[in-house]
């Protein structure tokens, strides 16, 4: 397996299926003398965007500030929580209980729901 | 015991050196394998440096172009993972073992 | 829902789901301008979107991803928000052009003008996707969208020359007004290969659970369906060219172009064309909303989907509203719907190769297509019209512009 072709950015699913997110980083273990772990899967929290431009990103971190759910912070998924890599990365999480989706249940709460019919 | 951490989206693109500081590639990626419950790293991926060959790579990706001639196949190198030296995760040194001193 | 059921529905999509703002009005300048010589344009670009909805179904059926999925996964997410700032830009532009259309033609229909029902249009459009229920309205809309076939009928009752037709199937040098001739034949391909229609597709191939088994339903519903679609676009181009060019007669205002069917087919052609316009537009403009959720929230692998409540995927919910109140506002501005909708075009052609490159690549890769890669002439056909259209592109737009339109 290759961790870029087969990991990264690939989509994340919950133990029910849900969606996500992607692989936005994947944190290797460097231990003295021995080869590198795979230590954890990074979804989220402005990840994706420091690997399009740091610049870009340094000015998404100063408006997600003002804006936008508290809980912002990248989601460390360890690798022992993985479940299956195929299609889709499967982990053993609940999605809504994690940050993965605080953006989703903001968007939902502040805009979304308060129009009639969501 | 808390080991040195990096974050491999960062060594992806990362040019690699030699002892001398001779560019000789890039990371492209790594290639991992099952040991017991962890996943290793078994060797790193490592392509052209220079842009023409990595663009020429790009369109080789489409038979069309390479019938063409405007494509070559990729030169893609894996390297056994402790050939890299990533002290600095910024700087990696391409340190094969048996290399002369 | 049995394969054959599918493939006839596809149809119907495809068929009165290929006219819209775009096709309808750089076919009718190109027939009143230049007759039937420019629909050689018109079968290049149906055979170029025949070939790439074919594919973006086949990828989804095999990959069981979704095109942008797919594209930030094997590209990675740098290089993915190249093709995504290109398509987004292009998409928000067309589908402007599409609540322009409807609001053109209610005009035509009530004669109050365009840009007073911009937000009309633009909260019906956002009120149909809200309602989470799109499979319903896109069965409905595409089966009113047949309306469109009474272009056919009216190139019938004009006594359209059908050797003229023949004749000019395969590409001719322009006899006079070059730039304009070679900008209208690139608007005409940008219409017609408009990345939206196969995005849209791959998605709905996700949605309806495609498997392998659906290459076949997959391969005739894009090539009948996007043939049929392109036989109409003919069929207004030469509506145009003998209601229009043959008297001499150039389109200077919006009044004139219903007489396209009102000519052969009196006010019942004024009613029908209304409603063609209107219809198409409207389809187009809900799929074009969609389609650019789809892209974001694909690629970055947010909760999607044209049947959940928008509650259950807030934040592609809030693409759409915002994408159809800020394309409501463009032609609420009073910006003319026409020419806005003939630049996109060409600006969709210009940037064919950006888009088209990343899904070639995928359909030749065997990770995600195994056996059922492409064969080469889809290969060389999709990237020589591609590149053609971009390069005739990257010269007409700018000779077109100083030129004035």
């Amino acid at each position: 397996m290759d961790l870029g072709r087969d990991i990264l950015d690939q989509q994340v699913i919950d133990r029910k299926c849900e969606l996500m997110g992607k692989v936005d980083g994947i944190v290797l273990e460097l231990p003295q003398g021995k080869p590198p772990r795979v230590a954890r899967l990074v979804i989220g929290g402005g990840t994706a965007a420091r690997r399009i431009h740091p610049g870009f990103a340094d000015w998404l971190v100063r408006w997600r500030r003002r804006w936008g759910p508290k809980d912002d912070e990248p989601l460390e998924v360890p690798w022992s929580r993985v479940l299956k890599i195929g299609i889709d990365v499967k982990v053993d999480l609940d999605a809504e209980r994690t940050s993965a989706l605080a953006w989703e249940h903001w968007v939902r709460e502040h805009i979304i729901g308060r129009i009639p019919g969501a | 015991m808390a080991h040195r951490e990096v974050r491999f989206e960062d060594l992806l693109g990362k040019t690699v050196r030699n002892q001398y500081g001779r560019a000789v590639g890039r990371i492209e990626d790594a290639r991992i394998e099952p040991e017991g419950e962890d996943y290793l790293v078994k060797e790193f991926l490592i392509g052209p440096r220079e842009r023409l060959p990595r663009l020429l790579a790009f369109l080789g990706q489409l038979p069309t172009f390479r019938a063409g001639g405007l494509g070559r196949k990729s030169q893609v190198r894996p390297i056994p993972w402790h050939w890299l030296d990533l002290s600095d995760p910024a700087r990696p040194v391409l340190s094969p073992p048996s290399a002369p001193t | 829902m049995s394969k054959l059921l599918e493939i006839a529905l596809g149809l119907v999509t495809g068929i009165g789901g290929f006219l819209e703002a775009g096709s309808l009005a750089t076919s009718a300048q190109a027939g009143a301008a230049f007759g039937f010589q420019l629909i050689w344009a018109i079968v290049l670009g149906t055979i170029c979107i025949a070939f790439l909805v074919e594919m973006a179904g086949r990828l989804a059926a095999v990959s069981k991803h979704t095109l942008p999925d797919a594209m930030r996964e094997r590209f990675g997410v740098r290089f993915f928000t190249v093709p995504l700032v290109a398509v987004v830009l292009v998409s928000f532009l067309v589908l402007a052009s599409e609540i322009g259309g409807v609001s053109l033609a209610l005009q035509l229909a009530t004669g109050i003008r365009f840009q007073w029902w911009a937000p009309v249009v633009a909260v019906a459009v956002w009120l149909l996707l809200w309602a989470h229920n799109f499979s319903l309205v896109e069965k409905g809309v595409s089966l009113l969208g047949l309306v469109t076939l009474v272009f056919i009928v009216g190139a019938f009752k004009l006594h359209t020359p059908l050797n003229e037709i023949g004749t000019h199937l395969l590409p001719s040098l322009p006899h006079q007004d070059g730039a304009r001739y070679w900008f209208t034949a690139v608007s005409i391909i940008g219409a017609s290969v408009s990345p939206y229609l196969f995005y849209f597709y791959s998605a709905g191939a996700i949605e309806d659970h495609w498997d392998e088994s659906y290459l076949g339903v997959n391969r005739l519903t894009a090539g009948l369906g996007m043939g049929f679609g392109g036989s109409i676009a003919v069929a207004v181009l030469a509506c145009a060219a003998m209601v229009f060019h043959s008297r001499g007669i150039q389109i200077d205002r919006y009044e004139q172009i219903p007489l396209l069917l009102a000519e052969p087919l009196g006010h019942w052609g004024f009613i029908l064309f209304v409603a063609s316009l209107g219809i198409a537009c409207l389809g187009a403009a809900l799929e074009i909303a969609l389609q650019i959720a789809y892209l974001i929230a694909q690629g970055f692998g947010w909760k999607w989907g044209e049947n959940l409540k928008p509650r259950d995927a807030a934040r592609f919910s809030l693409i759409y509203t915002v994408m159809v109140f800020l394309a409501g506002l463009v032609i609420f501005t009073g910006i003319d719907p026409l020419k806005l909708t003939i630049f996109s075009m060409a600006l969709t052609a210009l940037s064919l190769p950006v888009t088209v490159v990343p899904l070639l690549i995928l359909m030749n890769d065997p990770l995600y297509l195994g056996d059922n890669g492409n064969h080469w002439i889809a290969n060389a056909a999709v990237l020589f019209i591609s590149l053609l259209a971009c390069i005739v592109a990257i010269v007409a737009i700018p000779l077109q512009l100083m030129g004035g339109s």
